[in-house]
């Protein structure tokens, strides 16, 4: 199981232990000279990039159940009245 | 590039204040985008500062969904999820007179939200980042797992549903950066300053996360046979 491509396994090694930096870093990352000769570090940059792109399209769609709220009111009220036996 | 990197507009941020607890305000693109104005919020958050109740069910009724999705996407449990978004919502009648509009209300809010969630995992004595999935790179998620797999393109291939359940299956430490960083849209500088960890871990994380996403959606894309 190697990489049969111009690069070498090492280059490869290299290249991904960098990605979190080159990532965050705000380059581009298309330019950076490993993906000009290396077919499987660019399908992998390729696959991360829409992996984040697709994550930004993550919606809230959830809702709480009702009790949520009967529950806050209910804490809310017990609040109050503590506050008025205080006062 | 994978950055959030969304051009500011300035015409449509007019001097927006870095926030509280934040060393790095988001581009204001951003956070319109995930925290759009709600009409009649301004007058509710008024309101509800004067102990107007109804005014606070209003904005209950405006966040209820944005605040719980997260809770739930955090902790991937809705018994859980429902408690801290009650904790959230009565922390937030404690501390609203204390909002003073120098930030979008909601981010202000999902910022609580978050902190509440981080306490209560704290509590339970649970590491928000595990040291051993950051430190010492496993054979599963190492560099070299990439050598020899199919080339299996992801683009274009799986939906919004396929990729929520796969952030499901991912292990709770990973899960939370991946959440706050690509969902919610949290810099790296913020997540270390809320997980309480350098911002070398809080990348190192965020990338597996990605890798174990992309092994987890490429088995999906494969039927489940694995790779
Ligand atoms: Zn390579």
């Amino acid at each position: 199981m190697t990489a049969e491509k111009s690069s070498t396994p090492v280059e490869c090694e290299e290249f991904q232990q960098q990605l979190p930096e080159i990532f965050d870093s705000g380059v581009s990352i298309a330019d950076h000279p490993h993906l000009k000769t290396c077919a499987l570090c660019s399908s992998l940059v390729r696959d991360l990039e829409y992996i984040a792109a697709q994550a930004k399209l993550i919606m809230p769609i959830h809702d709480p159940s009702p009790a949520v709220w009967d529950n806050i009111q209910s804490a809310l009220q017990q609040d109050g009245k503590q506050g008025k036996d205080r006062a | 590039m994978i950055k959030n990197t969304l051009q500011t507009n300035d015409s449509a941020a007019p001097s927006m204040p870095v926030q509280p607890l934040t060393s790095e305000a988001r581009p204001m693109q951003q956070q319109q985008r995930r925290n759009p104005p709600i009409a009649g919020e301004l007058t509710a958050i008024a309101n509800a500062q004067q102990g107007d109740g109804a005014a606070f069910e209003i904005l209950y009724n405006m966040h209820k969904r944005r605040v719980y999705s997260l809770c739930l996407r955090m902790l991937g449990n809705v018994a859980e999820a429902e408690d801290l978004t009650q904790e959230a919502f009565l922390q937030l009648h404690r501390k609203i007179g204390t909002f003073r509009g120098d930030s979008a209300f909601s981010t202000w809010l999902h910022r609580m939200a978050v902190n509440v969630v981080l306490m209560h995992l704290r509590k339970k004595g649970l590491p928000l980042v595990s040291l051993e999935e950051t430190l010492e790179p496993s054979q599963e998620d190492g560099p070299r797992k990439d050598f020899g797999t199919r080339d299996l393109r992801l683009s274009g291939s799986i939906d919004r549903v396929t990729l929520e359940r796969a952030v499901e299956e991912l292990p709770p430490g990973y899960r939370m950066v991946f959440v706050l960083h690509d969902v919610e849209g949290y810099e790296h500088n913020e997540i270390a300053g809320m997980l309480q960890c350098s911002i070398g871990n809080s990348k190192s994380q965020l990338h597996k996360a990605r890798m174990r996403l992309r092994s987890l959606l490429k088995e999906n894309a494969e039927g489940g046979t694995g790779a």
